[in-house]
């Protein structure tokens, strides 16, 4: 059985760019616990055996090399919450 | 005419000879959608919906002949709608416009369907009741203190409760035949890779398909028509060609072997759904078709894997939505690390935050192997065995769910929720196609369903044992 | 103490496609913001990636080109990480399965050992407006299909770096699978630098500098992080592992705030994706299209067409020289004229506009046939070269004009004068025991009444036979 910790959760909050308050990481911990349990099945699986097949296609059938027309830069920004000349705008940066 | 009480294949007579104008159809099934606003099962009814079916008139006064000319259709809030608002049911995208049309819309538009509405759903798919909408709960048809299902709940009720003759859901997990089932509808998810993707918001990419939804066997395959096949801008939309599913939609399933699932037969016992399953077993075996039992030893396996899976690429789908180019930025947020921690912990909802944690763990450094190399791993095992399976049998049949629809706020835990695809996952996991139709009630007078599972690309097969269930259940 | 010095490299090259990698978006340099874009490449929900076949196929020319194996099944992964220049929070690029794994580069006498060439999108491009108080981003680059070479740590001085990258370029631009524009960012490093005592096996703790856009750039990074991690060591200190920037205007560089140990990229096959499948016929017949490789033409030039190593090696640093060579070569026939004209005529000329070369190669093929057959000699053939450079004239009517017009009649007819206005030049020949010394002063006056045009072995011929 997969024990998570407080440590595990926010490691994992930092990974998917979101905050939990205490209260619901508590919360959040035993539901995750009860999920990983749920999953955790998986591993009794004998899959030693298995070979696993990718859908794949070949070369030739990729796409060619053509270019064409996209969309306007006023339709790029249809939905930005911030944009200044031309581009999608966010607070500045520092430069690393 | 309460035109709601006809089939998706009568509309398109009624148009066609001219009995009925695309115009009043659509005004017809807006109102219906008002008389019926407290379903919640439409967000939005668009309002160029009625000057789109004037100007369709015209068309087809000129002679257009669109497979859907004129016939009002609703699409899931996940389906891209150019100029419309496409929300997922997320606070996120509240206020999201599409800017280019989703492949399934471009391919209805085509046909001459009017687009009226855009409808309720889980939020970013993620879900099986339509409670995780950031816009409120959908009810059931049937009975409105229950769950409409989910993540297609919208979609379901929309066509169960006369507000249109077909709407699109799509199915990642069983997100179509689940509400299906528990509405009293038809609905179907494709073979992977049928029907394009394109401009359908991911959840699970390797598993969703967008689905019809309608009221009969013969409507859902007429439908399905209309919108499978490749599109280049879906590489993992098959390039086979496309049968006619009606053409022998009506030939006798006499002599076609049936699979039923000894696992299956096992864990029925002693649900609601257990009498309509057996029930079909024996309808089909009145129609001469061969009821054969074999095991898919690792068939409860799916659910784990599909909890492994779909997160995990779902945490990476949901990626974009980081508050830099469209739509949710929180104001509270003063650099670039905030704009991404306080947009997506304001704009998501619970169950989307968990799926995407979850996902970040299994594919995190250390699980990766242990969670989303195994889940992998066992989905090919399922897929050799049911390779097996089809190699004897033409179709597996299966409840499409435990029970009947619960009450609205009765499943809290999430676990108890995630089982309620028990029955569908397998056919996502596999990537065959799987049709639900009715086949039921339960004692409180809900809502079942049945499925038909058949082989890779064999929608064909599907839809003819579907109709012949369907035909025999007219005639009881 | 005494340290040897390993270094790896892995070089960013943009692919010179028509469209980008996974949409069909220009692959333009130098456009307004966010106008090479569309729903895929800034991002947008429900859009799908669809691999450009020219881009495969360029990584796997490429791959040829260093010796390396192209793999059967090429398999695109994500990489996922927030970062506001990356629109869909992943980037997609290769990391079991890339195109190409091994290979190998000569630099001096040694063959760097390389591990792998993958394919991958570039990522949009962050303006940091200082005024504003905004970073401005934009998608035009993102999605732009850039290869990514990654060595072993087989290289051990700066000028071997900056060797194995001038050798890359040229073979990368040679090849046509990208233009390697540093300037643009066309083309772009990352170092990777250790030090270990000398002889010591054990590697030591590396330090990685990224986005190195110049070889300048790149020798000065490497030679101040040797000495850095030297006099760590020097002191008994221990190199700390991690990511450096270098400041290229201080001539130093400095640990990066966020440490990259914590990066987690959770890596998984990307699943709009399918595997592709390269199959050996497809590998062999990319492989014919691959022209030879400078170092290759130079051994060519210098064993079959008599060019010193000098010539060789000027001519065939530079794409566009080894095409100018070749065309007129195969034109006059005469490859070891024109690797004269060209490294004393051309290239000098050129150096005055701009590097513009103003006589095309066919130009120069064909006066130096012309030479060759007599038509003119060396000195009209200057004069002719010097109108064409300067716009006023093609060598074929130029050479009508001003050579080449002296008939064998006309010949005859002015060494007749000469010979007649000069009875004294005459008799000293026929009284000289050094006829052939002369004879040349005779070519010289038929060459000056003849304004140059006269072919002068044609004229020593025909004053020998009226002499005699």
């Amino acid at each position: 059985m997969e024990k998570i910790d407080i440590a595990e959760v926010k490691r994992l909050a930092s990974l998917s760019a979101l905050e939990f308050d205490e209260k619901s990481l508590e919360k959040f911990v035993g539901d995750f616990e009860n999920i990983l349990n749920m999953v955790g099945e998986i591993q009794k699986c004998d899959t030693s055996k298995v070979e696993i097949k990718r859908a794949c296609h070949d070369f030739d059938e990729l796409r060619d090399d053509e270019a064409k027309e996209g969309i306007s830069q006023e339709e790029v920004l249809l939905n930005s919450p911030k944009s200044r000349k031309g581009c999608f705008a966010v607070p500045q940066m520092l430069e690393e | 005419m309460e035109y709601n009480t006809l089939s998706l294949l009568e509309h398109v007579d009624l148009v066609k000879t001219g009995k009925v104008t695309s115009e009043e159809l659509t005004k017809y099934y807006i109102s219906k959608c008002k008389e019926m606003e407290k379903y919640n099962a439409v967000l939005e009814i668009f309002d160029d919906a009625t000057s789109n079916a004037k100007a369709m008139d015209e068309k087809i006064k000129n002679g257009f002949k669109g497979a859907l000319a004129g016939i009002p259709v609703i699409i899931k809030d996940n389906i891209l709608y150019k100029g419309k608002k496409c929300t997922c049911s997320s606070k996120f995208l509240e206020n999201y416009v599409a800017q280019y049309n989703a492949t399934v819309v471009e391919k209805l538009l085509d046909a001459g369907a009017i687009i009226i509405g855009r409808a309720n759903m889980d939020e970013f798919a993620m879900g099986s009741s339509t409670e995780n909408s950031a816009f409120g709960v959908t009810h059931n048809a049937v009975n409105f203190d229950c769950v409409a299902g989910g993540s297609s709940g919208g979609s379901a009720v929309a066509v169960a409760g006369g507000m249109c003759p077909l709407s699109l859901g799509t199915d990642t997990g069983g997100s179509v035949r689940q509400p299906c089932a528990i509405n009293g509808i038809v609905g179907i998810k494709p073979t992977y890779g049928r029907v394009s993707r394109y401009g359908v918001i991911a959840f699970a990419s390797s598993l969703e398909q967008v689905g019809p939804m309608t009221k009969t066997v013969k409507d859902n395959a007429y439908a399905l028509q209309v919108l499978a096949g490749h599109s280049k801008f879906d590489e993992t939309s098959s390039n086979r060609e496309v049968p006619s599913y009606i053409e022998e939609i009506e030939k006798p399933i006499a002599g076609l072997k049936i699979c039923v699932l000894k696992e299956v037969e096992e864990a029925v016992k002693g649900l609601d759904t257990e009498k309509s399953y057996r029930n079909t077993k024996q309808i089909l075996s009145s129609l001469g078709a061969e009821i054969v039992e074999m095991s898919m030893p690792d068939f409860s396996l799916s659910l784990p894997c599909y909890y492994v899976i779909a997160p995990a690429e779902a945490t990476s789908n949901l990626g974009r939505f980081d508050g830099i180019k469209y739509s949710r930025r929180s104001e509270n947020a003063k650099n670039v690390d905030e704009i991404y921690t306080k947009s997506r912990t304001e704009g998501f909802g619970d169950e989307v935050k968990r799926r995407i944690m979850l996902g970040n763990f299994v594919l995190s450094s250390g699980f990766f192997d242990a969670y989303y190399n195994k889940a992998k791993a066992v989905q090919q095992k399922l897929k050799d065995s049911a390779k097996e399976i089809f190699e004897k049998c033409d179709a597996i049949l299966l409840p499409t769910t435990a029970g009947g629809a619960f009450k609205i706020g009765a499943k809290t835990d999430p676990v108890s929720m995630y089982k309620e695809d028990l029955f569908t996952i397998i056919a996502n996991i596999l990537g065959v196609p799987a049709i639900t139709l009715p086949a039921g009630k339960t004692e409180d007078n809900m809502p079942l369903g049945v499925q038909i599972l058949g082989r890779e690309f064999d929608e064909a097969t599907v839809y003819r044992i579907a109709n012949a269930i369907e035909g025999e259940r007219r005639k009881a | 103490m005494e340290y040897d010095i390993v270094i790896g490299l892995e070089v960013h090259a943009e692919l010179k496609t028509n469209s980008k990698v996974f949409c069909s978006c220009k692959n333009q340099f130098g456009s307004a913001p966010n106008t090479n874009c569309c729903p895929v490449c800034i991002g947008l929900p429900g859009a799908l990636p669809v691999l450009n076949k020219k881009a495969v196929e360029l990584v796997i020319k490429a791959g040829l080109a260093i010796g390396g194996e192209i793999n059967e099944e090429a398999i695109f992964e994500r990489k996922n990480y927030f970062y506001p220049d990356l629109s869909k929070a992943y980037q997609i690029s290769q990391l079991v399965k890339p195109i190409c794994v091994g290979g190998h580069l000569k630099v001096g006498n040694r063959e760097v050992q390389i591990n792998r060439i993958h394919l991958e999108e570039d990522a949009g491009k962050l303006t940091h407006s200082g005024e504003s108080g905004l970073t401005m981003v934009d998608y035009n680059r993102g999605g732009v299909p850039l290869m990514e070479l990654v060595t072993e740590p087989d290289i051990h001085s700066a000028e071997e770096a900056v060797e194995f990258l001038t050798n890359l370029r040229s073979i990368l631009v040679f090849a046509d699978v990208a233009e390697c524009k540093m300037e643009q960012g066309g083309m772009r490093c990352d170092v990777n630098v250790s030090i270990k005592p000398k002889g010591s096996e054990k590697l030591g703790n590396r330090t990685e500098m990224k986005n190195l856009n110049s070889f300048k750039s790149v020798e000065r990074a490497i030679k101040y992080e040797v000495e850095r991690q030297a006099e760590v060591l020097d002191k008994g200190g221990v190199v700390t592992q991690e990511t450096r920037k270098w400041d290229d205007d201080a001539g130093i560089s400095y640990a990066m705030r966020k440490k990259e140990t914590s990066q987690d990229y959770r890596y998984f096959p990307d699943p709009d994706l399918l595997s592709v499948h390269i199959s050996r016929e497809k590998v062999a017949e990319i492989k014919k299209t691959l022209p030879l490789m400078p170092h290759e033409l130079k051994e060519k030039y210098i064993a079959e067409f008599g060019l010193t190593e000098y010539e060789a090696d000027i001519i065939t640093r530079e794409k566009k020289t080894i095409a100018y060579f070749e065309e007129a070569s195969s034109i006059c026939n005469q490859p070891k004229q024109v690797s004269n004209w060209l490294l004393t005529d051309v290239l000098a000329k050129a150096k005055e506009s701009d590097g513009e070369i103003l006589l095309s190669a066919k130009e120069l093929g064909l006066l130096i046939k012309l030479i060759a057959d007599g038509k003119v000699n060396r000195a009209v053939a200057k004069e002719i070269f010097a109108k064409v450079w300067a716009g006023e004239g093609d060598v074929q009517s130029l050479a009508q004009k001003l050579g080449g017009s002296v008939d064998e009649g006309q010949l005859a007819g002015m060494i007749d004068d000469v010979i007649a206005q000069n009875p004294k030049a005459v008799a000293d020949y026929h009284a000289s025991e050094e006829k052939d010394k002369l004879i040349k002063w005779f070519v010289g006056q038929v060459m000056k009444v003849s304004r140059g045009k006269a072919n002068p072995t044609q004229a020593e011929q025909l004053i020998k036979q009226k002499l005699n």
